[in-house]
Parts: structure tokens; C-alpha cells; sequence
């Protein structure tokens, strides 16, 4: 392996953020820590922040710190924090995928008709499973979609996607009659699905295991640093016979998929297969990968990062919730923060 | 690169201390204070914002309760953290207007399990996990203004019977499939009353006045236009008017609304001959919230149904003086 590598020219240039331990020396190593822990830095002093302005309950104790609050956070975050950790493949790659949020409303759709509409002979473990399965696979075909065409047409990953979010919309009213379609809480299978899988312990389990999948796939398989590679420098890339193609099929592909995911936790924690979900639900994912430290160029960022980013948008958001800010005061604080960690990090780019 | 992440730190905690500083109450005071936290499903509707400004007016009577409004914008994930953020901060008491019914059920059921008092505001949801549900008689409605047009009618033709042309909200909302049943409930007593177009427009004034061109078209002669919203029923009658035909019929609206834009001033204008109040339930929720907060061994009915008022011309003035509130 070790060979076959070294016969290959460099595919990064030094200073950037790499992965190939054996190219890396001692200066490159501690930039790379570096920028690893500025988002880090960024989310500690957030959390600071927090505690400190966190208002206090009767007995004195600080809510922020409450354990079910923290939980709460986590919770709130794991759907659009499932979506970010597999855009951040994408942007990767140079590229970008708007069609998360009709994706996870395809999802929501489709694990809710499988539940209540489809009359399999099967227990109730295995009607539940096979929703879900379906949902996934409806993600996954939505994202092999938008991967084949931006490698086969070279049409840029905006447009693509942009047809994608508008089509697969869409495609989830059609299947629904653009109703909701309402998970109860009796004994049925549908309930029995929303009960378990609505649990904090699940959804928040689902955002860990990702992340942890998805940054081992990035910093340890010869995959992720493919995905790099593409985003890097493409030309280079093609030159040095990456198989390009089929990194950004899988790469939309994933992405897609995870968005299915996101669209069953959605589906049960709100009770109902929902076709009008999940909108808007990219630009949060986006401003999650990008406060990481992920570059919309392409080829540098982070899994972990992309985690940090979408603990400091929750927190921040729990903060300023908790002190009762203004919905709409909070949508500003929010838009002036991702400014900020985009202007911050994207200096130390022409350093 | 340290000078920028110090940048960025100081930047965001100069914005979260004025974020958070300019929303504090102020002074502290000696007595205790309250905090009724009422989270709304969507400010921008103006039912909703009427709501608000209500709630505001009638907790400020009590100088030592704090309210603190969430606006979700018409989104279930946004209305169900906002109301899980509420419950860790333990209000006194919790007024909730369910974006939908579905998923708010499960945070509520949250809220009232932690022991906090929890109204439910106009809407219902799926199980009753609330300490009371207070709401209007849509149904009632649709029969008072079922019987409205009967004798209307009656009057005109001295026998019941006419044209009527409906005009109706979102299908499959609770309140459209009731104002729509109440209405049915009593022309199904007289044959001699058709409805002789039935059209959907989703609450929007624009919609219906597409949808009553049509209707003028097809149908050389119409009584009645009973649309199931005030603004639908100001659609119409634009529509009929701009074909000269506005003084062959009346028009009837619900929501009565104050304000120079509500069906109230429609009725003193004339343009709507009658609409029917949609009670905000707001009142009755103080009336309930303030003893819930005062009186611990008062248990409130489960639910509290609201009735609605007729508006006519001859109480009009009257009710816009009632019903209009400034902010």
C-alpha cells in the first residue's frame, strides 16, 4: 500500500490540511492541529458564554447545565447534524446538494405510507423495518440521481440539486396527496415506530454513530482521501487516474441517504409523514460544514469540524432561547455568527 | 491566527450579551414574579397577531406576571424546541397554540408530566395533554350562519329558498370541516335551498375572487356567498362587483375581526351583510391562566368551549369598539 502510493505525485500542497501522515512534517502537523482547534476553541468559548448567561432555576442551579437541557440540545440538533455530516463529503468535493431538505420530506413520506399504508404479512419488527428500509432507499436513489448527473452531464452540483429539491418535492406532495399523514399514539405499528424510535437516546445515538462512521470513512479509508482529492485539485485528480466518477456518485449517494435517515427520526419525533418537511433544512446543514472549518472550495475540512459547527449553532440557539431572546433577534445573531467563523477561518487561508 | 479566534469569541459574546441583555425583565422587585410563557404557532397570521396583542393587554392588568411570547413561524420542529426550551425554564404557567396536531403532542404531554400547568389555545392535538383546552365551536358557528341565510332568505323570497354559492378554507382543516357541516346541518332542513357552486380557496382573498369570476359566470342568479372566511368573502364581493352584479347578493364571512381591515368594518361598510366573531379564547385563557397561577386547589374544566357572536349592521359599531385593540 505504502508503495503504491509513493509512486503517485503529491496531491496536496503543503500547509493545507492533510491526511497523509507520511507527507506531513513537523510545521504542517501543528497548523493542521491548529485549525483543528479553532473550532474547538470557538465552541468552548460558547459554551463558557452559555453557562455564564444561562438564567437560574428556584433552587439556584443553572438550567443550561440541567442535564435534560443538554440533551435537549443534542437532540434538537441530531437531524440536521445527520444531514451536515454527509454534506460535508460533498462540499468535499467541491460540491454542494440543495436537495436535503425535500430528501428528508421524501423520507418522512414515505417511512409514514410504509407504516400505515402497506398491509405486509410481516410482525411488527418487521413492517417497521421494512419503512424504514424504504425510506432509505428512497433517499439513496434521489442521491445516486443527483451523483450520476453531475458526473455524467457535468452539470455543476447547483443546478443539479436545485432540480432535484424542486422535483423531489414534488414527488412527496404526489405520493401524499399533499396531506400529512398522522402517526398516533395507540398500539398500532406506526405508533409502536414513532415510540421507540423518537427517544432521545436513539435520535442523539443516530447523530453519534454517523459522525463517527463518516470521520472514520474520511480519515482513514483510501475513499475518503479520494473525496478530498476531488475536491482538491479535480484536474489533478483525473490525471493521476482517481476514479472520479464514482466518488461523486457515492458521495451524492451518501448524502442522500443519510437525508432518508433524517427523514425517519423526523418522521417519528413529530408523529406524522410530513411532504412540506425539511425546508431550508440545507442552508442550516451548510452553515453547519462551514463553521467547522470545511471549505466551499473543496478538499479541506472536516467530519469533526463539521460536529463542532453543529454544536455551536445549537448552543447558540439554546442561549439565546433560554434568555427569551426574540425569534427574529435570534436569526440575526445567528446570520453575523456565521460571518464572523467564515471570515476568521477563511483568513487563515491566505496565510 | 490566535488574534482572529479572539476576533471571533469577543465578536460573538459582545453579541450574545447584547442579545441577551436587551430581552432581560428589568429591576428586580420584591414580590415574586410569574412567568406565563405562551408559545404561538405563527405570528404572521393577523387571527394570531390579534392574539398576541390580547395576551399582551390583558397580563399586563397583572404587575406581577411576566409573559414571554415564541413565535415558531409556522414550523413544528421550531414550536417543539421553543416549547422544551420553556419547560427547563419551569414557567408558572404554559399557553401553547399547536403549530399542528401531530407533533405537539408529545412536548406537551413533556410539559404537563413535569407538573406545569399547560393550556391549550384554540387548536387540539392528538391525546389531551393539557390541564384544560380552550377553543371555539366552529360547528356552531356554520349553524348560526346556516340559519342566518335561511331566514334571509326567507324574508326575501317569503319562503326558504335560493342560491348559494360556498366559498371554502383549507380542506381538512378542523374549523373548515366544521363551519362547513354546521351550515349543512341546517339547509338540509330546506329543500328549497341549492348551493349551487362549491369552491375551494384556502382561506386566501386573492383565490376566492377567481373563484367567485367563476361562479358569476356559471350561475345567472345568486342570493347568498357564504365563504368560511372573512377575506374570502371580501374576494367575492370584489369579484361581483367588478361584473356589477355585488347588489343581487349578500355576503357572509367568519372571523370578525376589529380594526380597520377586519369583517367588523366590512359589516359597517355594508359590504358583508353579517360575519361571525372567531373568538380568540384568548380572554377566557387569562381568566383560567390567572387562577390557575393564584389558586392552587383550583382545577380547571378539561374544556372550555367558546361561543361565537353574530355581527350584523345593527351591532356592528358596537362590536368594533369592543373587538378593536391597539397594540
Amino acid at each position: 500500500m505504502k508503495t503504491r502510493y509513493s509512486e503517485r505525485p503529491p496531491l496536496e500542497a503543503p500547509g493545507r490540511l492533510s491526511t497523509a501522515r507520511s507527507t506531513g512534517t513537523d510545521r504542517a502537523g501543528a497548523i493542521r492541529l491548529l485549525y483543528r482547534l479553532q473550532a474547538l476553541v470557538a465552541l468552548l468559548g460558547i459554551i463558557v458564554l452559555a453557562i455564564i448567561l444561562s438564567p437560574r432555576a428556584a433552587d439556584g442551579s443553572n438550567i443550561f447545565l440541567e442535564a435534560g437541557n443538554l440533551t435537549d440540545i443534542l437532540r434538537q440538533v441530531s437531524v440536521t447534524g445527520i444531514i451536515a455530516v454527509a454534506m460535508t463529503f460533498v462540499i468535499l468535493t467541491a460540491g454542494i446538494d440543495l436537495s436535503v431538505g425535500s430528501t428528508l420530506a421524501l423520507g418522512t413520506s414515505v417511512v409514514a405510507i410504509g407504516l400505515t399504508r402497506w398491509s405486509v404479512p410481516l410482525g411488527d419488527v418487521g413492517r417497521i423495518s421494512l419503512a424504514i428500509i424504504a425510506a432509505l432507499a428512497a433517499g439513496a436513489a434521489v442521491g445516486a440521481l443527483n451523483g450520476a448527473v453531475v458526473a455524467g452531464a457535468s452539470i455543476q452540483p447547483f443546478v443539479v440539486t436545485l432540480a432535484t429539491m424542486i422535483g423531489v418535492r414534488g414527488l412527496a406532495k404526489w405520493l401524499t396527496d399533499n396531506a400529512n399523514i398522522d402517526i398516533g399514539f395507540g398500539q398500532d405499528v406506526a405508533a409502536v415506530f414513532a415510540a421507540f424510535i423518537s427517544r432521545k437516546v436513539v435520535v442523539i445515538g443516530s447523530l453519534l454513530v454517523m459522525a463517527a462512521v463518516f470521520w472514520l470513512v474520511l480519515d482513514v479509508t483510501v475513499f475518503g482521501r479520494y473525496v478530498r482529492a476531488v475536491g482538491d485539485n479535480e484536474r489533478v485528480a483525473r490525471y493521476t487516474g482517481l476514479p472520479i466518477a464514482r466518488v461523486k456518485i457515492w458521495v451524492y449517494t451518501l448524502s442522500g441517504l443519510l437525508s432518508g435517515l433524517a427523514g425517519v427520526i423526523y418522521a417519528a419525533e413529530n408523529h406524522q409523514g410530513n411532504p412540506n418537511a425539511g425546508v431550508a433544512y440545507e442552508l442550516d446543514a451548510i452553515a453547519a460544514v462551514v463553521i467547522g472549518g470545511t471549505s466551499l472550495m473543496g478538499g479541506k475540512g472536516s467530519v469533526s469540524g463539521t460536529v463542532v459547527g453543529t454544536l455551536i449553532l445549537g448552543i447558540l440557539t439554546n442561549v439565546l432561547r433560554l434568555n427569551n431572546v426574540d425569534s427574529n433577534v435570534e436569526m440575526m445573531v445567528k446570520a453575523v455568527i456565521i460571518l464572523l467563523a467564515v471570515a476568521v477561518m477563511s483568513r487563515r487561508k491566505s496565510e | 491566527m490566535a488574534n482572529r479566534t479572539l476576533a471571533l469569541l469577543l465578536g460573538t459574546q459582545f453579541l450574545l450579551l447584547t442579545a441577551c441583555h436587551s430581552s432581560a425583565p428589568g429591576p428586580e422587585s420584591d414580590q415574586k414574579q410569574l412567568f406565563v410563557a405562551f408559545s404561538q404557532c405563527n405570528n404572521a397570521e393577523p387571527y394570531r397577531a390579534a392574539q398576541n396583542a390580547l395576551m399582551t393587554e390583558l397580563w399586563a392588568q397583572y404587575p406581577d406576571v411576566k409573559l414571554v411570547i415564541a413565535d415558531a413561524g409556522q414550523d413544528d420542529n421550531k414550536q417543539i424546541a421553543q416549547v422544551e426550551t420553556f419547560i427547563r425554564e419551569k414557567p408558572d404557567l404554559l399557553i401553547v397554540a399547536p403549530n399542528e396536531r401531530a407533533p405537539l403532542t408529545a412536548v406537551m404531554g413533556q410539559a404537563v408530566q413535569s407538573g406545569i400547568p399547560v393550556i391549550c389555545l384554540e387548536r387540539d392535538i392528538l391525546e389531551p395533554n393539557y390541564t384544560t383546552y380552550i377553543s371555539a365551536d366552529n360547528r356552531d358557528i356554520g349553524r348560526m350562519a346556516g340559519q342566518f341565510i335561511v331566514d334571509y332568505l326567507s324574508k326575501k323570497y317569503g319562503r326558504p329558498q335560493g342560491n348559494v354559492v360556498q366559498i371554502k378554507g383549507l380542506l381538512g382543516v378542523e374549523a373548515e370541516i366544521a363551519r362547513n357541516d354546521g351550515a349543512h346541518d341546517v339547509f338540509a332542513r330546506y329543500p328549497g335551498i341549492k348551493i349551487v357552486n362549491d369552491a375551494v380557496a384556502d382561506w386566501i382573498q386573492a383565490k376566492a375572487k377567481d373563484r367567485m369570476t367563476e361562479a358569476l359566470r356559471a350561475n345567472p342568479h345568486i342570493d347568498v356567498v357564504y365563504a368560511h372566511n372573512d377575506p374570502m368573502a371580501i374576494g367575492a364581493y370584489l369579484a361581483a362587483h367588478d361584473l356589477g352584479r355585488e347588489k343581487e347578493m349578500i355576503f357572509v364571512g367568519v372571523d370578525g375581526l376589529g380594526g380597520p381591515n377586519g369583517g367588523i368594518k366590512k359589516v359597517m361598510d355594508g359590504i358583508l351583510a353579517a360575519t361571525f366573531v372567531y373568538p380568540l379564547c384568548v380572554d377566557k385563557a387569562v381568566e383560567v391562566g390567572n387562577r390557575i397561577l393564584r389558586d392552587r386547589n383550583f382545577k380547571p374544566d378539561k374544556v372550555y368551549t367558546l361561543h361565537s357572536t353574530m355581527i350584523t349592521q345593527q351591532n356592528a359599531a358596537e362590536a368594533y369598539g369592543q373587538f378593536t385593540f391597539t397594540n
